[in-house]
């Protein structure tokens, strides 16, 4: 563990992304407990502030504190991202694995009706089934794994695929080893390590999917904190203050960054050979 | 490539619209919205609203219905638009164009630049130019569209006002005042392939660059331009191809959310206030064209790969 | 410009180091070598001994990270460290040129043969494309291939290898360099092509009289082809000399080992069969493997479905304790009938095991297992690169052994022991072991279920010689004490012809015949079989017996 742990700070995407990724899990955590201000504390004389010793990153258009808000915003849109991620991985990771074990016409089959949803682009699918479930965040969420399910499938599929070609596979079976301890002894370690990137860098275009979902008023509703939501009030008051706009959008940004960039790190620190 | 791969080609094209169609069908179907009521208004009386669920065959079981759909959409009819009582087709295919319009610009424009970011970053691995594109590329997979939009509109619109905020105007109409609304959105929408892209050209030229034929190549003495654009360039860009095809999936997403901030009367703003409204006909109507589109242009990718890389032996 | 008592290349004190995060990697030290016009200098040497590295130093291509002592490397009267990059680009491919090792990656796939060979002409003799075109097509012509202006338009994958190998030759010819560099040319080659390059090389070279440097880790063939030989070992060349009288008299212990390590069929390494007329271990019967599926498109257009041939009909046995040796190229379908009797791919016909009939993977119950043991080429695919060795070989014990054999702990560190591996070696993961030690670990695991068959895929055809002829000695006395049988499959048949009893020979899937390894040189042969041993460079003529 500390030897990953090593291997993974060595490169330099690695260590910017797990101490982006390590800020912003301290800001879902202990978020609560470091805000200064409550999420909706207004503070009439204080609307547009610029950032300011008492309001770091300055105030909205009702006079909260920004800062407060995207602590607290924090919780829900990465938490968000990360359960919406996860789900989707691993239903995409069942259907996927599945189906590279069941092979033949099985296999086809689904693949072929996999690559069939994956022409819907994820944005819209993520759409209609928020429009079919009703916008909050809970559907949301349910929305962003579903678009995920039918790429992370593919992924799965194509590393099961290649994994099970390999002679140590080939070895178990010739050995006589039931198909419990292929899979999770032989396979699985094996096929983790890639979809566990994938899902890091995943988790980055999550947080963005949900953003644009409330964005488009289709995820968290107002008064939430959401980060989608922040930018998306914010363009109205955009000519009386453009900070409300920009720590929204840079929140959302480098969480994205930070994801991305643990992916990559990840990749390295979990092959094997190097 | 044979005739063989192309016909297999053409049959999976079929059942992908096929699948999206069931699908689309029926998220459509559980979605609670009645045809009638929202035709009708919620005053109409009950006779009228049954006379009109007859007629539009609502109360037909679900899989007549499909069926009734799906001959109209064969025959080109994808139904009347709940809402304005127009025909869906000519309105959603004119919106296309537009939509369209937007999306081979952006192409275009991801092209003229992500390719020479990838190749100098590649050619230049590990130095100066190599660290700012990778930088870029980080930070524009990053930004989701509707940052970059707002971003976008908010500095050089409303600040320096060098371009309109939003809107639109056909370039057949007025060549260079459609073009200076395009110049935002077409930007907007291809960050992030900019960003996809120019990462993939690079990996794949860092590998080309490392195979044997190209140190083969070098061996011979040949020229370094003919080296990097002859050998390597061919067989990086190859993949590229692939690639561009699958992000149209990216592109065709960015276009709804860029549309409905540049108000760009296009297919994907079509469908947001279809969805908004839950006007049936025009959204799995939008859906089947959207994926339509999408399983072209990568038939189109897949054959001129094939036509490039005479390698492929596809049956 | 170069006069006629100056040497082609010469090399004096040339060492160099590549710098890495740990520090400096000494790769080649204080090499002197020269080589005259007409002369080949084959130069030995094993994986990691730097030959590469020295014909990258000579051609100047080398990686960032390499960095030179003040040696002097001299084509001619050229420095060539004095040149620039512009200059060296003049000389390379004009004045000195180079064949590689795999045809199938040396040669740009995207782009025909023809503009591969014209580019030279046109680069350094400044031919027009029409002029290089017409010269590429007598080029090929030369080098003896068949339709050579067909040749020039077709892609590198319509070909095959040796044509492939050809046009390199071809294209490194194409302007009379003075010196070529030929990095084991035919290594990844067929038997049968590579003794057929090999004559055209022969051919080229005495036609031309370009100076060559001909790196192989083969010594057998060196000793044909190379007039002088020099060793070289850890990056330094450990003994050079006119090629008989190194083979006679070998100097050097490193250069005696690698000489003992030579495979020699006279020199016999197994035990004769007591009784040779035991009932069979393994009967197999007719069995053929096809591969392909019919696609659900062929069905529906009711097209006919064409599957591909792994083997057809193949009927042989195997006798208790022995070792059958099976060759062939490759596409041979010898790996297939090792997956096959493995329950690794499907079959039709049958396999009778100690009287116990075999159809399918149904039939292959967990006492076939354990006796059935395989183990495969590459130990790097073979063994999980997630699991330790501990959990590697605990697993056979777990299937097949009985609690009374003592923890397996215990058992996996004695069978360390047996396959001469540090008991330390339990706790490390196969990333951390050699090549060599890696086979040897799946050598212990199949031997720790006590199999009586155990099926050897081309196990040393990845390991260098000096390896390889330890892990045969490994297996030979693991066979001694054992008594397993073995079927040997691998295209080296000066092996096979050193361990086995009988050697079966394969052909695009069939079995052409089976003999008695001492019979295999008769007359009465097989054609395909006298080609195939007529191919192969015999090491006791060439190291003299």
């Amino acid at each position: 563990m500390t030897d990953f742990l090593r291997r993974l700070l060595r490169t330099p995407q690695g260590f910017l992304g797990s101490l982006i990724v390590g800020l912003i899990l301290i800001a879902v955590v202990l978020g609560q407990w470091l805000t200064p201000y409550g999420p909706a504390d207004m503070q009439a004389l204080a609307r547009y502030g610029a950032p300011s010793v008492e309001h770091w990153l300055g105030t909205d258009q009702y006079g909260r504190d920004i800062l407060s808000r995207l602590l607290n915003g924090a919780r829900s849109t990465v938490v968000m991202a990360l359960l919406a991620t996860f789900i989707g991985t691993l239903g995409g990771a069942v259907l996927g694995t599945g189906s590279a074990y069941l092979g033949g016409r099985a296999d086809e089959f689904i693949m072929r009706t996999v690559d069939a949803v994956m022409a819907i682009p994820s944005l819209l699918l993520a759409l209609l089934v928020v429009s079919l479930l009703g916008s909050s965040s809970a559907n949301a969420l349910l929305a962003i794994a579903i678009a995920f399910m039918p790429s992370m499938a593919r992924i799965s599929r194509s590393v099961a695929l290649a994994v099970r070609k390999q002679d140590y596979v080939s070895a178990a079976i010739a050995r006589g080893e039931g198909s419990t301890y292929i899979i999770l002894r032989e396979m699985l370690p094996n096929v983790i390590a890639p979809i566990v990137v994938e899902m890091t860098i995943r988790v980055s275009f999550a947080v963005m999917l949900f953003a644009t979902l409330s964005f488009l008023g289709l995820g968290a509703q107002p008064p939430a904190t959401d980060w989608g939501l922040m930018v998306s009030e914010a363009r109205q008051y955009l000519h009386r203050s453009y900070w409300i706009l920009l720590w929204p959008s840079a929140a959302i940004a480098l969480t994205a960054i930070g994801f991305n960039l643990l992916g990559d790190g990840l990749r390295d620190a979990l092959n094997p050979r190097t | 490539m044979s005739a063989n791969y192309i016909l297999k080609r053409i049959a999976l094209i079929f059942y992908t619209l096929f699948i999206v169609s069931v699908l689309v069908f029926g998220i459509t179907q559980i979605l609670p919205a009645d045809a009638a009521v929202m035709m009708l208004g919620e005053n109409a009386t009950q006779e009228a609203l049954e006379a009109l669920r007859q007629r539009m065959g609502l109360n037909d079981p679900v899989w007549m219905q499909y069926l009734h759909w799906a001959g109209g959409v064969l025959q080109g009819d994808f139904g009347t638009s709940l809402r304005t009582g127009q025909p869906v087709g000519p309105a959603l295919f004119s919106a296309l164009g537009t939509s369209l319009t937007l999306a081979g610009f952006a192409l275009v424009f991801m092209l003229i630049l992500a390719m020479p970011m990838g190749v100098i970053a590649a050619i230049r691995r590990g130095k100066p130019a190599d660290l700012i594109v990778s930088f870029i590329s980080y930070i524009g997979v990053s930004l989701p569209e509707f940052v970059t939009a707002t971003l976008a509109v908010m500095l050089v619109a409303d600040m320096w006002g060098l371009l309109p905020p939003a809107g639109y105007i056909p370039l057949s109409q007025d060549f260079w005042g459609g073009l200076e609304r395009l110049i935002l959105p077409v930007v907007v929408v291809s960050v992030m392939m900019i960003a996809h892209v120019s990462r993939m050209v690079r990996s794949e030229l860092v590998d080309v660059m490392h195979t044997d034929y190209i140190r083969a190549a070098r061996l011979k003495g040949l020229h370094p331009r003919r080296v990097l654009f002859r050998h390597g360039l061919r067989n990086a860009l190859l993949p590229t191809i692939t690639i561009v095809a699958l992000d149209v999936g990216y592109l065709l997403g960015g276009v709804i959310v860029v549309e409905e901030i540049f108000s760009i009367p296009g297919i994907g703003r079509s469908l947001m206030s279809a969805i908004q409204n839950r006007d049936l006909p025009v959204i799995q109507a939008g859906v089947m064209i959207m994926a339509a589109t999408y399983s072209i242009v990568n038939f189109a990718a897949d054959l001129m790969y094939a036509w490039l890389d005479k390698r492929i032996q596809y049956d | 410009m170069t006069n006629s008592s100056q040497p082609v290349l010469q090399i004096r004190d040339y060492s160099l180091a590549y710098h890495v995060p740990a520090g400096p990697v000494p790769v080649l030290k204080g090499i002197n070598l020269q080589i005259e016009r007409g002369e080949i200098l084959g130069l030995v040497g094993e994986s990691g001994s730097g030959k590469s590295t020295l014909a990258g130093a000579v051609m100047r291509y080398l990686s960032g990270n390499a960095h030179e002592n003040d040696g002097g490397i001299f084509l001619g009267d050229t420095d060539l460290r004095a040149q620039s990059q512009r200059a060296m680009s003049d000389i390379r491919g004009r004045r000195m040129s180079m064949v590689f090792q795999d045809p199938a990656t040396s040669l740009n796939p995207t782009l025909c043969l023809g503009e591969q060979l014209a580019e030279v002409l046109i680069r350094h003799r400044g031919l027009s494309r029409a002029q290089a075109w017409r010269e590429g097509e007598e080029r090929l012509a030369h080098v003896g291939l068949k339709t050579p202006a067909e040749m020039m338009h077709r892609m590198p994958h319509e070909v095959s290898g040796g044509e492939k190998q050809r046009v390199v030759i071809a294209t490194a010819f194409a302007c009379n360099p003075e010196l070529i560099i030929f990095d084991e040319p035919t290594t990844a080659l067929d038997v049968i092509t590579s003794r057929q390059i090999l004559d055209l090389f022969a051919e080229l070279q005495s036609e031309t009289g370009v100076a060559s440097l001909y790196i192989s880790h083969d010594l057998a063939l060196v000793s044909q082809t190379a007039g002088r030989v020099a060793v070289l070992e850890k990056g330094s060349i450990v003994e050079e000399g006119e090629t008989g009288e190194l083979f006679r008299n070998p100097v050097h212990s490193y250069t005696r080992a690698l000489i003992d390590a030579v495979p020699r069929p006279e020199r016999r390494l197994v035990q004769p069969l007591a009784a040779a007329s035991a009932t069979p271990l393994v009967t197999i019967r007719d069995v053929s493997v096809s591969y392909g599926r019919k696609s659900l498109l062929d069905s529906i257009l009711r097209r006919d479905f064409q599957a591909v041939v792994g083997n057809r009909a193949i009927t042989l046995d195997i006798r208790p304790g022995e070792v059958l040796g099976i060759v062939g190229e490759s596409g041979s379908g010898k790996s297939t009938l090792a997956k096959a009797m493995t329950g690794l791919n499907r079959f039709d016909g049958l396999i009778e095991f100690d009287g116990r009939p075999v159809r399918g993977l149904a039939d292959m119950n967990r006492d076939y297992r354990r006796d059935v043991q395989i183990i495969f080429q590459h130990p790097d695919a073979s063994l999980n690169p997630r699991q330790k060795i501990s959990e590697i070989l605990a697993r056979p014990i777990r299937l097949y052994g009985d609690r009374t054999d003592g923890p397996a702990r215990d058992r996996i560190a004695a069978m360390l022991e047996r396959v001469r591996l540090p008991a330390s070696y339990i706790d490390r993961y196969p990333h951390q072991l050699s090549g060599g030690e890696k086979q040897r670990i799946a050598i212990a695991r199949a031997f720790l279920s006590n199999p009586r068959l155990v099926i050897c895929d081309e196990i040393t055809s990845a390991l260098d010689v000096s390896v390889q002829a330890s892990v045969i000695e490994l297996l030979m006395e693991l066979h001694r004490d054992t008594g397993a049988a073995y079927v040997f499959i691998t295209h080296d048949i000066n092996l096979i012809r050193q361990i086995a009893h009988r050697i079966a020979v394969m052909y695009r899937g069939d079995l052409i015949e089976i003999v008695e390894a001492d019979r295999i040189g008769d007359s009465d042969r097989a054609p395909y079989t006298q080609q195939l041993l007529a191919a192969v460079t015999s090491p006791a003529a060439a190291l003299g017996g």
